[in-house]
């Protein structure tokens, strides 16, 4: 997949209807991601940057234009492709941490490697070296209610990086904690995309996680406004 | 293996609620597996009452017989029939039918004198094990007969008691004789407590001054044999050896009891069924608002790419696993209970005695046990609560993953 864009959209638009009027959170927009980018897309609120990752991440479909990830058209796909374009190719770090409260650390960063039919024993050995990278080696038995913020947050970048996905999609990834703990998990993602060539994609309004973007989209009204390379 | 571990896991976020859930399953297998056993028990009494003490499976009369009952009507050659049937294995045994007036004292009333050989009929029926005080016929005492419970009552006689009884012989002459009560029997059926007399063959014969023939050849189907084989083997038995007779299968004799009896089976799940529904109603509320609480973690789930079959499944699981907790529980709290009405049985008093589609209900009503005791509630449980999970199952595999993401 070395070839072209990771990402690439075109003339994408996304209109929600609420009662008799019509939102259009995206429009026309086009914009291409590279592998291995770091790249933060910010903007007003309502600018259109979640509803932007939620197309990208397969999570909704778009009303107009093409989405194509990796060479693969995504309105193309059926609901059962894109759920395995998903798991295979995208990971997902939410706001909320979204880590599944009866699993502990081990099992949920282990979830989407279990999904995929992975064995055990390979299982076992990436997740525990992924809680390692992440700073979470002896936690791997706690639930959840047992970390803090940012611990589950590392949880939640463990899980998305497990399948060696094409891109994360990080939706305000530092928006539920303080700025040590949100500058802990940019350096870990930064490391991330430096050492292993992880390329991220956040939404933030997050001045910290701007200033360590080597990218970022500005969106403004659904449409990229400004695109700034560092 | 993951899946069953998350779904128990699941169970236990608010074990309070489980509880409940898995309580009142427990409770419903329990009463309804005993509510089986009980029925099971009563149909069986029913069942045992008719076929083993008063009608056999199959019946033989002289043609006519059962439409115009006549000490006339009978069958000609009774022995030359039981020698036919005996080399077919079946078990049989003649009784001869005539009415009479029975009186002792001030008290008289008609009754059915049934005249029998002691040894024999015990082939094919158990009144003489159906007792409640005397002892049964014995061929060397002629003037020895047993009274049906009611009657004994309506005469006001008991054991050691004499008794009258007048009818019209066979030769026009007046039949009457004098009898003394060696036993009466317990509450059997409507017909034999209120007027059967029970007496030896040869003080019928004399009675009735009837030197030969049968009304009535009761006929056992063997132990598991189909009772439409077995009327077919009498019928050949019956043609080869005797002319001018019928064979007719207790169910032919008795159609309503037979209905009756097959739909109770029936009764007994439609009310396991409405038991159930209930307690799937309280299912389907406890597991919406166990999926309701987790939209959001279904929508990771399927945002990570886990199927919406896996989704399903997780859910599904959940019931499953309460079902298995209720199932295990009350299987295991229905086992005393069970040896209980089973070898011990409810004392029911006063209702001992009540006919129901005329035959008496015993005093001490006992349940049985047999594979359907514990699989027919177990089975519908398992359905109802398939039928009552599938929904919130539905809905949270089906869940869109952005919308439920961002579900407050």
């Amino acid at each position: 997949m070395g070839e072209g864009p990771v990402i690439s959209l075109r003339d994408v638009s996304k209109v929600y209807r609420q009662g008799s009027v019509d939102i259009h959170a995206l429009r026309d927009l086009s914009m291409d991601v590279e592998a291995s980018e770091f790249t933060v897309i910010c903007g007003p609120s309502g600018s259109g940057k979640t509803t932007m990752l939620n197309l990208i991440g397969a999570l909704d479909a778009a009303t107009s234009g093409s989405i194509v990830l990796e060479g693969r058209e995504l309105g193309g796909l059926n609901k059962k492709e894109l759920s395995e374009l998903r798991r295979d190719r995208i990971g997902f770090v939410f706001q909320a941490y979204n880590l599944m409260p009866v699993l502990t650390a081990y099992e949920n960063a282990e979830m989407v490697l279990w999904v995929q039919g992975v064995d055990g024993k390979t299982r076992r050995e990436r997740v525990m070296g992924l809680l390692e990278q992440v700073g979470l080696k002896g936690m791997e038995d706690r639930r959840p209610s047992e970390l803090s913020g940012g611990q589950q947050q590392r949880v939640a970048i463990a899980r998305a990086i497990a399948s060696n996905p094409a891109v994360v999609l990080a939706d305000e990834p530092t928006a539920n904690v303080d700025s040590e703990t949100a500058e802990t998990l940019l350096g870990l993602m930064e490391e991330l995309n430096r050492e292993q060539g992880v390329t991220f994609l956040f939404s933030t309004h997050d001045p910290q996680v701007m200033e360590r973007a080597r990218r970022v989209v500005r969106l403004v009204d659904g449409n990229v406004a400004s695109d700034e390379r560092r | 293996m993951k899946l069953l571990r998350m779904a128990w896991r699941n169970l236990w976020r608010n074990g309070r609620r489980t509880l409940v859930t898995v309580g009142a399953m427990t409770l419903a297998l329990w009463a309804m597996v005993l509510y089986t056993s009980l029925m099971q028990g009563m149909l069986g009494s029913m069942e045992s009452t008719l076929l083993d003490v008063e009608l056999g499976e199959i019946q033989i009369h002289a043609d006519g017989y059962r439409e115009r009952p006549s000490i006339w009507e009978r069958i000609e050659d009774p022995e030359a029939l039981l020698e036919a049937l005996d080399e077919t294995g079946l078990r049989s045994s003649a009784r001869l039918l005539g009415g009479a007036l029975v009186a002792s004292g001030e008290a008289s009333t008609g009754a059915l004198l049934k005249g029998l050989r002691p040894e024999r009929d015990a082939r094919v029926s158990d009144v003489h094990e159906r007792l409640d005080r005397g002892e049964w016929l014995d061929p060397a005492d002629g003037s020895g007969v047993v009274l049906g419970y009611r009657l004994a009552r309506t005469l006001g006689v008991d054991v050691g008691d004499e008794l009258v009884a007048l009818s019209q012989a066979t030769d026009g002459s007046m039949a009457n004789d004098l009898f003394q009560v060696r036993g009466v029997l317990q509450s059997l059926s409507e017909d034999t407590d209120r007027g059967t007399v029970f007496l030896v063959e040869d003080a019928f014969r004399s009675f009735f001054a009837l030197e030969d023939g049968a009304h009535q050849v009761i006929v056992r189907s063997g132990e598991g044999q189909e009772l439409l084989a077995a009327t077919g083997v009498v019928e050949e038995a019956a043609a080869a050896s005797v002319s001018g007779v019928e064979v007719r299968t207790w169910r032919d004799l008795l159609p309503g009891i037979a209905n009756v009896l097959d739909s109770a089976q029936a009764a007994v799940q439609v009310v396991a069924f409405i038991v159930y529904v209930v307690i799937a109603i309280m299912i389907l509320n406890a597991m919406l608002m166990a999926v309701f609480e987790r939209i959001r973690e279904f929508g990771v789930l399927k945002a990570i790419g886990v199927s919406p079959r896996r989704v399903l499944a997780l859910i599904l699981t959940e019931g499953a696993l309460q079902a298995a907790l209720a199932i295990a529980v009350g299987l295991l709290a229905s086992l005393p209970t069970l040896w209980f009405v089973v070898s011990r049985g409810i004392d029911v008093g006063q209702l001992g005695g009540t006919a129901i589609m005329g035959v008496s209900m015993d005093r001490i009503w006992t349940g049985a046990v047999s594979p359907v005791t514990i699989a027919g509630p177990v089975f519908i449980l398992l359905f109802i609560v398939g039928l009552a999970v599938l929904f919130p199952a539905v809905k949270a595999a089906r869940i869109s993953p952005v919308e439920a993401i961002h579900h407050q």
